[in-house]
């Protein structure tokens, strides 16, 4: 017999006292395992999303730019100067050695153009790839053709739509210097906060031929398709090819979501831990208790040899074996929680973290030890000689 | 298990026996107890002088309240002399730390008590088994010798709950002996057991002394009889 088999003895002994200390570690075990495999499922999910929609990669040339705002709409930048590239020498980009992860290149062409007397932000995109760029795009009306000959489709931001009463079927005429064309709206693009709310969008020829550009276009929105894309590889691939044209990976907008769901995630983090401190009292009072009770057995095992370090060590392996039981079963529960809680709170289906077990269960070995330091003090001061003589 | 035996048998041996009176094994010098009571200081012991040789067989009697236990305990190294000092084997105790007497208690004295005190929830060999789980011993062979030497062997998987008195009894003298220690002290061994149940443990605890000091204190001057020499406490003095 050794002292740690002393111990569990003891504790199968007093199972259902024990009970309480233990469920209080699951609970606090469970909302901090629920709490980690929820967010980073979530984390996990808004970048799959990131990567499944729109673009991760921009690329145009390397200028000096100056921010370019539409009446309240702020438009981002535009390239100063001729600065363009060649609409001919895109199909290099797929010389670079991370090809295969290249599932869009989607040239745009920005200008500035008349419409009704006033000047409008005209985008030239290629509608097809356009599309499967940005899927969340709700359409009033319908996705514009690529130029046909007979008639020119456009696509008009809500705040341009809005104040000129456009829609699906009205005719617009777009002008820049001496060129004009003559086009009809194929849809409005419901607001979606972003860039686009103040854009008339067109096919991407049709933008060339009204801003005379033809055969150039401002940037490239790449969209890379992997799991964990090495962005910022491939980015360093583009302008190795490009000379003179930079590639930015665009996680700003994941950026800003994520800042959400960390700020989320710290709130609930904050709960499982006030959890994990009250688990901690608990598993302290318990202890405490079951040493009070002991207190004559106590008393025995001194008389009978046992050392100060060895009634101590006795109490903090309790506390850690409390601690290793609680901690198992809360990741049990806390993955099956976030297993239903997730798909409802933030539709990600999480798997199970087990690469957090061991962590999770060091954490409540830990609390479980802390909580003996009490009732080891306690268990010390036992004087022998005193709980033997009481009958 | 026989090793043991032997031991006690030559020890017993009348030779060895006297041989071995000559030597003092335990002096208690000028001994003096107090206890704090809120702002009172209660002297329980005023000054005890005793001297016990090796396997020496030696009974403690006195009213209660005279000190006894509190002497038993100072021995055994369960408390401190507020004065006085306490040598065996020519070692001072006193001037051990907390932490040195442990080891040396082990190895040193066997404590037998009025209450048997076992651990309930484990079995007869388990609670036998304590000191050496506490004193890092691996060898458990000692534990099933010593229930031989007090005829519990075929009892040895029993829990205290399910064995009579005498037989607990007969549980915390193994559990004393098995670190076969040179003093055994037991403290009113008898006082839950009936007459003969209690005349039977003062015959085991007799069997044992010779090869070990024994100490005990008892109510019941018949039983004081089996013993080589009975000291009187009386108002915590010693009065032979
Ligand atoms: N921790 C303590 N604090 C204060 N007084 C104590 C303490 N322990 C014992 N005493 C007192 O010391 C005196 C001696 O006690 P002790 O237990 O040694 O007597 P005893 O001779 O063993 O008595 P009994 O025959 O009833 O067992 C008693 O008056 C007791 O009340
Ligand atoms: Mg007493």
């Amino acid at each position: 017999m050794r002292l740690h088999s002393l111990v569990l003895k003891d504790i199968s002994r007093r199972k259902t006292k024990l009970g309480l200390a233990v469920l209080s570690v699951v609970i606090a075990a469970a909302a901090i395992v629920a709490v980690v495999t929820t967010f980073s499922a979530a984390t996990d999910g808004l970048y799959e999303e990131s990567n499944k929609f729109g673009a991760n990669i921009i690329v145009r040339p390397e200028v000096t730019t100056i921010p370019l705002v539409a009446g309240s709409t702020s438009i981002g930048s535009l390239s100063t100067g001729e600065n363009y590239i060649e609409e001919s020498e895109i199909p290099r980009i797929h010389t670079i050695q991370n090809n295969s992860n290249l599932a869009v290149v989607a040239p745009r062409l920005y200008g500035v153009a008349e419409l009704d007397d006033s000047s409008v932000v005209i985008m030239g995109v290629d509608p097809e790839k356009e599309k499967t760029l940005k899927p969340w795009w709700k359409i009033q009306g319908h996705w514009m053709a690529a130029k046909t000959p007979e008639k020119t489709e456009v696509m008009v931001g809500s705040d341009i739509a809005g104040p000129l009463g456009l829609k699906e079927g009205s005719p617009i005429t777009l002008s820049q210097g001496n060129i004009s064309i003559d086009a009809q709206v194929a849809g409005v693009i419901e607001s979606t906060g972003g860039n686009e709310d103040g854009y008339v969008i067109l096919p991407l020829a049709t933008s060339q031929y009204l801003l005379s550009k033809e055969g150039k276009v401002s940037s490239l929105e790449v969209r890379a398709l992997c799991n964990d894309c090495p962005v910022e590889e491939i980015s360093r691939q583009i302008e190795e090819v490009f000379p003179g044209l930079e590639a930015r990976s665009m996680s700003q907008i994941v950026e800003t979501e994520m800042a959400v769901v960390e700020h989320t995630e710290s709130s609930a983090m904050a709960v499982s831990i006030i959890t994990l401190l009250v688990s901690t009292l608990t598993v302290a009072s318990t202890m405490l208790a079951s040493v009070n009770e002991k207190l004559k057995e106590i008393g025995i095992m001194r008389a009978v040899g046992a050392s100060n370090r060895q009634v101590v060590s006795m109490l903090f392996f309790e506390g850690a074996i409390i601690g290793i039981i609680g901690g198992g079963i809360g990741f049990a529960i806390g993955t099956a929680a976030s297993s239903i809680a997730a798909p409802m709170l933030v539709s990600v289906s999480p798997s199970p973290m087990w690469e957090i077990l061991p962590a999770v269960v060091g954490i409540c070995i830990v609390t479980g030890m802390v909580a003996s330091i009490i009732p080891a003090k306690r268990a010390l001061g036992v004087d022998p000689a005193e709980v033997l003589r009481s009958v | 298990m026989s090793d043991y035996l032997e031991t006690l048998e030559t020890s017993n041996n009348p030779e060895n026996l006297s041989e071995n009176l000559l030597a003092n094994l335990i002096q208690v010098k000028d001994v003096t107890k107090k206890y704090r009571l809120g702002n009172n200081e209660v002297e329980v012991l005023h000054g005890i002088n005793l001297e016990v040789k090796a396997g020496e067989f030696v009974s403690i009697m006195g009213q209660s309240g005279s000190g006894k236990t509190t002497l038993m305990n100072i021995i055994g190294m369960l408390d401190r002399p507020t004065e006085g000092s306490i040598l065996i084997k020519d070692i001072d105790i006193t001037k051990k730390s907390q932490k040195e007497l442990v080891d040396f208690r082990r190895r040193t004295v066997g404590f037998v008590f009025q209450q048997f005190h076992l651990i309930p929830s484990l079995t007869a060999y388990e609670n036998v088994a304590l000191p050496l789980v506490f004193s890092g011993d691996k060898d458990n062979s000692a534990v099933e010798s010593a229930l031989e030497r007090v005829g519990l062997a075929h009892r040895m998987h029993h829990k205290p709950v399910e064995l009579s008195g005498g037989e607990q009894q007969r549980v915390a003298i193994a559990r004393a002996v098995v670190m076969k220690p040179k003093i055994l002290l037991a403290d009113e061994p008898t006082g839950a057991l009936d007459a003969t149940t209690g005349s039977m443990i003062i015959s085991l605890l007799k069997s044992l002394a010779g090869d070990m000091t024994v100490i005990m204190v008892t109510h019941n001057s018949e039983l004081a009889e089996y013993s080589d020499r009975i000291v009187y406490l009386k108002d915590g003095n010693v009065a032979e």
